[in-house]
């Protein structure tokens, strides 16, 4: 890695800047670091940074509001960080196009999951190399066919609806990102299906009984309460 | 500042209009005016008409908040009795004997019943308000405790690190992790504490929804395994998806609670099972450890959290006493309609909640 990728840290309180600003670095990242709203937007404009950190809770703006206005002009990865208990915030932050979130408080392993999954989903437009190459996804144990429409554990077909499929299907290509109730369900019924996510549940309930050892104990379909799935990242 | 400023323009509440009183005063005094028409056909004497309003008078003031429907049904009660319930009937007169005295003594019943009225009124408000007070020192005391020891430590450990003498890296990094688990139980406190906040002065406003019971204890410990790799976890969901009404958020709250408290008071807690199973019109959330059990003499008093301050000062320890971790779960199961029990088994504790199913 000769360039390195640029992130820009929004956030109002020092130490947790300087935090993420020193794991980033030392993880081979060139930080930087945006106190207000106002002086995110400039900096956005005049660094160009690869990734945006972004606190929701800012002094002079809301992060939303930062967020809304950056997406009219342009696609670069947002990853929000928001407080447990504004749930809601965070669904309607991806729900207005940030790539994922994490929660107050976080450690560093998944500050950097959700940086590295955040850039890599920018680079490949199928989000994965490996689906790009041959078609598949792997992780652990799971492979997920796009060519023949199969997800395989251990080597054998697992027999998913269709439906079912284009769920893992659409985790997978997305891997390492949480996929909002309302993002799966509009890709997979249309913009007009209804928002009651019951039936998405009950769908990914069955899929988990065929391809998780414990349903209750998910190795590669997670729930993000609240939110959303995610797929495990694979290897 | 502006707040400090005293507001002069709040209207008293002595002679605050309210709908509700001017029903009850209206009831009232009809119900006076009936029973004297009542009487009037079966007894000539006037008699009665005066005892009976003074007894209506004494039951609005009573029943009605600030003097002012004492009086207007005094007054409406004098009237009554003049124009209409004594000689000469339907007309005013002025020169009736004892009238001035019927007049003072409705007057005098009026004030003073509403005067004690009021006064009682207070002193209830005063009490509860008293009873509030005191329940919120006590959470802000121990809750006081609970922080500062972690912050005691922290505020040491890091000072160690930054002046002490040259330390080896092993123990650098033993204080690190010190620091870093009492910031942990730190952030427990405080997750416990808005709660709290979540649930506010209302439980029926918590905002339920249907959630997957398995989505929910599969996060739980999902999260739980990244503190706690210690620690084996078995979790058993049915085989049909069990969806239950409830504030998810919260709920995480009380399962990472009870798998927290069987690690942290289980002592030698090395195998949780977590739970959850349909048992008629509920869903029953169960924690099973395989530790020391719970201490006989706290299993009545468990969730109240009475104890915890007294227990907290005889031992000067707040970190080994599970009070608001477990009367904050307790107030989150109620909000929800649901139950919550503790027994102790042959080897270990089993915490476990139902939450109604509709």
């Amino acid at each position: 890695m000769n360039i390195r990728e640029k992130i820009l840290v929004v956030e109002d309180e020092k130490t947790i800047s300087h935090f993420i600003s020193t794991v980033l670095t030392s993880n081979g990242y060139e930080a930087m670091q945006a106190r207000t709203g106002a002086e995110a937007q400039s900096m956005i404009s005049s660094h160009c940074p690869d990734l945006i950190i972004l606190d929701l809770g800012l002094p002079d703006m809301d992060g939303i509001e930062l967020l809304r206005n950056l997406r009219t002009w342009s696609s670069l990865p947002v990853v929000v960080v928001s407080a447990r208990s504004h749930e809601r915030d965070k669904v309607e932050a991806l729900d207005l196009g940030a790539d994922d979130y994490l929660t107050k408080p976080f450690g560093t392993d998944e500050l950097l999951a959700r940086v590295r999954a955040a850039i890599r989903h920018t680079r490949t437009t199928s989000g994965n190399d490996e689906i790009a190459q041959k078609g598949t996804y792997t992780v652990g144990e799971l492979t997920v066919d796009f060519n023949k429409h199969q997800a395989l554990v251990r080597g054998e077909n697992v027999k998913l609806t269709l439906s079912e499929f284009r769920i893992v299907a659409l985790l997978a290509k997305y891997a390492g990102k949480v996929l909002t109730y309302d993002f799966i369900i509009k890709e997979l019924w249309g913009p007009r299906a209804s928002g009651d996510n019951q039936i998405l549940r009950v769908n990914m309930a069955n899929i988990r009984r065929k391809i998780e050892k414990n349903p209750a104990e998910p190795e590669y379909l997670f729930t993000e309460v609240g939110v959303g799935y995610r797929m495990a990242e694979g290897d | 500042m502006q707040g400090s400023k005293p507001r002069n323009n709040v209207s008293s509440p002595l002679l605050a209009f309210s709908w509700r009183d001017l029903a009850v005063t209206a009831g009232i005094l009809l119900c006076a005016a009936g029973l004297c028409i009542l009487l009037q056909t079966a007894d000539t004497s006037d008699g009665f008409a005066s005892p009976i309003f003074v007894l209506a008078v004494l039951l609005v003031s009573r029943f009605t908040t600030g003097y002012l429907f004492g009086l207007v049904a005094a007054v409406v009660g004098v009237v009554a009795i003049n124009y209409i319930f004594t000689f000469p009937y339907w007309a005013i007169n002025f020169t009736l004997s004892g009238y001035p005295l019927t007049f003072l003594t409705l007057l005098m019943v009026s004030v003073i019943t509403s005067a004690l009225t009021t006064k009682a009124k207070r002193q209830d408000r005063l009490l509860r308000e008293n009873e509030k007070e005191k329940m919120r020192s006590d959470l802000l005391r121990s809750v006081s405790h609970d922080i500062r020891t972690p912050l005691t430590s922290i505020v040491g450990i890091t000072s160690a690190l930054l002046d002490g003498p040259s330390l080896s890296q092993q123990e650098q990094r033993e204080l690190l992790e010190d620091a870093r688990s009492e910031a942990q139980w730190l952030i427990r406190v405080v997750e416990n504490l808005l709660s709290i906040t979540r649930i506010g002065n209302d439980p029926a406003h918590i905002s339920k929804e249907p959630e997957a019971a398995e989505e929910v204890l599969g996060e739980t410990v999902r999260k739980f395994r990244k503190r706690f790799p210690q620690v084996q976890v078995k979790v058993e969901a049915p085989e049909t998806l069990l969806f239950v009404p409830m504030d998810v958020i919260l709920i995480e709250q009380v399962l990472s609670n009870l798998l927290e408290n069987a690690v942290f008071h289980g002592k030698t807690t090395t195998q949780i099972l977590l739970s959850v199973r349909q048992d008629g019109e509920k869903a029953r959330f169960s924690v099973i450890d395989d530790g020391q059990g719970i201490e006989p003499a706290l299993l009545p008093v468990l969730f109240d959290g009475a104890w915890r301050s007294q227990e907290a000062e005889h031992r000067g320890d707040g970190r080994r006493n599970m009070g608001l971790g477990l009367s904050v779960c307790q107030a989150i199961v109620k909000a929800h309609g649901g139950t919550m029990e503790a027994t102790n088994l042959a080897d270990g504790a089993e915490f476990s909640f139902c939450l109604p199913l509709s």
